[in-house]
């Protein structure tokens, strides 16, 4: 099949259809086989009160709020144990995985630390949005646009997730959790249909998973409540979700996010979003994203470039678009005389209210943040949902754990559950339900029918809208990768420095902790290959029977997630691994 | 300012990192001396009289000779008692990674690692640290005495100076715990030629050889030099060649005089293990591989022509 551009559109003529989809190739993976009851003898698991999975934003207001109510009620704290709270995360230390925009909303950090006002003024931040502009790029030109409402930013803060979330983590410990990092939460312990814990993954295995010298086994981790907080695409909330039944209506998206930290001479006083090239606006492709600039202080500059991962292109690449990108004179103008000081990839949860687990919790379990689908996409936020979220997981996790509860029995946290939607994080994100999905229909249809709910509150239009899975993608060829900069080490670099640039040095001879069909169609291989910020895919030989063999290097891998948004699964590998980032 | 070197042996032959090390230790000054720890080891002990040092502590005991760190721990906090050292470097390898951690939890003394240089400033002992992926230098200090220094692997070359050392016997008690651990057995990887850590010369592989059959070349041209061969994550990892060869970020560091690069592109990964060479020298069909942006001299072409020529020159010159 082949289809004929509009003239005058910057990219070649012929588009071939490749008719194959990564969803037909389905990773060696089941949710089945993280989910095991507790297998270390009794007196050798670790018991603790909470255990809180992952150290990002919602699941340290998590631990601090739940320090906060054990500090107001010394009798409930009692019945926690030993070790009231835990929290287990799988960086190398707290904010090494950790990557966002980010301009957040103070609303849900100034709620946890009401009342505790050297708390507050203590979270680093780069101070308020100085103010803002939007706009449409062309190849050429940058016209500028009036912000759409769901846009504007007055009054939040411009923060690095990771700085701010290393400050948490010590709030947290100051309040009495445990922090265990280069710990990965490898299955979920299930006993008798209610969730009791995590066991944490084994370290020092070898490439086939034989016991190296400096082995050591993973432990049970046995609590009363467990609550997921592992940001996006987690590895036990994809199993929870599996095994509770609890997966939305519509199956879960994600977006990637490619971001770069340039220490800059002249300042940039506001933030920038801009839409259009290097996106092509046709339906066909389902090209949806876009990019940020973010001044962090007088001397650097967060910047990034998103992309919905239900793309077609097999070429497109987030990390090659966002080097052409950073060639647009618009953008060259501001990082000029800069120098790249970091970089990181990572995607984000984009489904919205439609594709929100059926329930927040299951017996003895609790979702918080992105585990819960929590991101307002529309809005770019996602920092203070987690936050909320967070709080208020910990609020019932208390409550469920007072003398005459029980967080085991079914329906236990049906009161946290709707204090999340009924709350104002449901109500936004029921009024941005259909925007992301509006997209589908290209730029200029999406962005009316967006611009429609967004005036409407979401009663406009009427219908509700559906979508599929990112994997089910059909494939395209349009020889894409042909427009990308080479990279010149100054402006533009290519992927491995980029791995290099996120701090991760993770250990060779561990095992493949990402599972993908080995044995797939060039075209899925090939597509792989381009999407992977990180390198990790590699298109091998030919099978001769019309597949190729996919080559991995795992340890090139900073855990953004994509993979199992297109047709892989990631898990996470030995604690400690991936990138360490410090400025994303 | 006094500063101890401890002087790490196998099979009594002290390594050349420690000898570096305490090269090192002498351009800066004061009174340094050397530590030997092992059983029969006056004669290692001695040897480092021809690198310089004029003062080296001997623990001489069958109860140190298995190379375990906690009864060093022992052993090195006596000598630093005896001798009063203010600093404490080692060179780093894994046994003394694990006894510079202890003896720092010992004494409650500050560790700096992976240390690649260290000056005096001021009266002030100060490290230069690489960080954020060797991506900048940073100064370190100690805000108290004695400070320890685990120095980066292949940071110093060892500078023979002739001379003899005056020993002195330290005796060491040693703690219960410290002899709880015991070495059930020693394996010894296969090696052929020098280690790629000690060899002055090395021939590296990369993708470029396009088969581990490749690898001869690299074989080949390190033998006609009597260098050591080693190879880049991306062979190791297609199994080509094995991992104790694998230079760079996730391998190993290493410093020859001369660095001969077959058809490796020079990742930044692989780069950071190697950047210390002497003499880089890169083999490469694409002219706008990294490597030749670092390389002291590039060969544009074929390597399957220009590697075996170049041996085959090299034999003639040494024959």
């Amino acid at each position: 099949m082949t289809e004929t551009e509009p003239t005058g559109a910057p990219f070649p003529h012929q588009v071939f259809a490749a008719d194959v989809r990564a969803a037909d190739y389905p990773p060696p993976f089941s949710s089945a086989e993280v989910i095991a009851g507790p297998t270390d003898a009794p007196d050798e698991r670790i018991e603790v009160g909470v255990l809180i999975v992952g150290g990002g934003p919602a699941g340290l207001a998590c631990a601090i709020r739940l320090g906060q109510l054990i500090e107001e009620d010394p009798a409930t704290a009692e019945r926690l144990g030993e070790v009231p709270v835990a929290l287990v995360d799988k960086g190398k230390q707290p904010g090494s995985h950790l990557l966002s925009g980010a301009v957040m909303n103070p609303r849900a950090v100034r709620r946890l630390f009401r009342g505790r006002p050297e708390q507050l003024e203590g979270v680093p931040t780069y101070g308020e949005v100085p103010g803002e502009g939007v706009y449409l790029l062309t190849r050429k030109r940058a016209l500028r646009i009036p912000p759409p409402p769901t846009l504007r930013n007055h009054g939040n803060w411009i923060i690095s997730i990771s700085q701010m979330c290393r400050y948490l983590a010590e709030q947290a410990e100051v309040g009495g959790t445990f922090v265990l990092p280069e710990t990965a939460a490898d299955r979920l312990l299930v006993d008798h249909g209610r969730v009791v814990g995590i066991r944490s993954g084994d370290k020092g295995r070898g490439k086939e998973g034989e016991p190296l010298g400096n082995f050591e086994p993973g432990s049970d981790i046995v609590a009363g409540v467990t609550i997921l907080a592992e940001g996006t695409a987690g590895h036990l909330t994809g199993a929870a979700l599996d095994h509770f039944g609890l997966n939305g209506r519509e199956p879960q998206i994600w977006e990637l996010g490619v971001k770069e930290v340039w220490r800059v001479p002249k300042p940039l006083r506001r933030i920038v979003h801009t839409m259009g090239w290097p996106l092509r606006k046709p339906a066909r492709y389902r090209e949806f994203g876009g990019s940020w600039l973010y001044p962090m202080g007088d001397e650097m500059i967060s910047l990034g470039f998103v992309v919905g991962l239900d793309y077609r292109d097999l070429e497109l690449s987030a990390h090659d678009l966002l080097q052409e990108f950073k060639t647009h004179s618009f953008v060259r103008a501001i990082l000029d005389g800069g120098e790249r000081v970091a970089w990181g990839a990572k995607t984000i949860t984009s489904g919205g209210w439609h594709a929100m687990p059926r329930s927040l919790g299951a017996p003895g379990l609790l979702l918080a943040g992105e585990s819960a689908g929590l991101v307002d996409l529309a809005r770019l936020k996602g920092v203070h949902y987690a936050i909320e979220s967070g709080r208020l997981a910990a609020e019932a996790a208390f409550r469920s754990l007072q003398r005459g509860e029980n967080p085991g029995r079914i329906g236990a946290f049906d009161g946290y559950d709707a204090e999340v939607r009924n709350g104002y994080l449901g109500k936004s994100l029921r009024e941005v339900r259909n925007m992301r999905q509006a997209f589908e229909k290209g730029f200029f249809v999406g962005g009316g029918l967006a611009s429609a709910m967004t005036v409407s509150k979401g009663k406009f239009p009427p219908k509700e809208f559906h979508n599929e899975p990112d994997a089910a993608a059909p494939l395209l060829r349009t020889d894409r990768a042909s427009r990308y900069p080479a990279p010149d080490g100054v402006l533009t670099f290519d992927k491995l420095s980029s791995v290099f640039a996120s701090g991760n040095r993770t250990r060779d001879d561990q095992p493949d902790h990402v599972r993908i069909e080995r044995k797939v169609p060039r075209d899925v291989a090939e597509m792989w290959a381009w999407m992977c910020p990180a390198q990790v895919y590699e298109v091998g030989e030919d099978d001769g029977d019309g597949t190729v063999e996919v080559k991995l290097t795992p340890s090139n891998c900073v855990q953004c997630g994509a993979i199992t948004a297109r047709g892989g699964r990631l898990t996470p590998p030995e604690g400690g691994s991936g990138p360490e980032y410090t400025l994303t | 300012m006094s500063t101890l070197v401890f002087l790490e042996h196998h099979g009594g032959v002290i390594q050349k990192g420690a000898l570096g090390v305490l090269a090192r230790a002498l351009a800066l000054g004061g009174d340094v001396a050397g530590v030997v720890v092992g059983h029969g080891v006056a004669d290692a002990a001695a040897s480092a009289g021809a690198f310089g040092a004029t003062t080296v502590y001997v623990v001489d005991d069958p109860a140190f000779e298995a190379p375990l760190p906690q009864p060093r721990v022992d052993a090195l906090e006596a000598v630093v008692a005896a001798s009063g050292a203010e600093n404490i470097l080692f060179a780093s390898s894994v046994l003394s990674a694990d006894i510079a951690a202890g003896l720092s939890a010992r004494l409650d003394a500050g560790l700096n690692w992976d240390v690649t240089d260290v000056r005096i400033e001021g009266g002030q002992l100060i490290g230069k640290r690489p960080a954020l992926g060797d991506t900048v230098l940073v100064d370190v200090g100690w805000t108290s005495t004695p400070r320890i220094a685990l120095v980066r692997s292949g940071a110093f070359e060892p500078v023979e100076t002739g001379g003899s050392a005056t020993l002195h016997d330290v005796a060491v008690t040693l703690q219960d715990f410290s002899t709880a651990a015991q070495i059930v057995e020693q394996a010894h990887e296969q090696a052929s030629g020098p280690s790629i850590e000690d060899a002055d010369v090395i021939v590296a592989g990369g993708r470029g050889l396009g088969t581990a059959d490749g690898f001869r070349l690299a074989e080949e041209l390190a033998a006609a030099l009597g260098g050591a061969v080693a190879a880049t994550r991306a062979v190791v990892d297609a199994g080509w060649y094995p991992y104790a060869t694998q230079v760079g970020q996730t391998g190993k560091s290493v410093s020859p005089k001369l660095y001969i690069a077959l058809g490796i592109s020079g990742a930044i990964q692989h780069k950071v293990g190697m950047q210390n060479s002497g003499v880089i020298v890169a083999i490469n069909k694409d002219p706008n591989a990294p490597i030749f942006d670092f390389a002291d001299f590039g060969v544009v072409g074929d390597l399957n022509q220009v590697a075996p020529k170049l041996a085959e020159l090299v034999r003639a010159r040494t024959a």
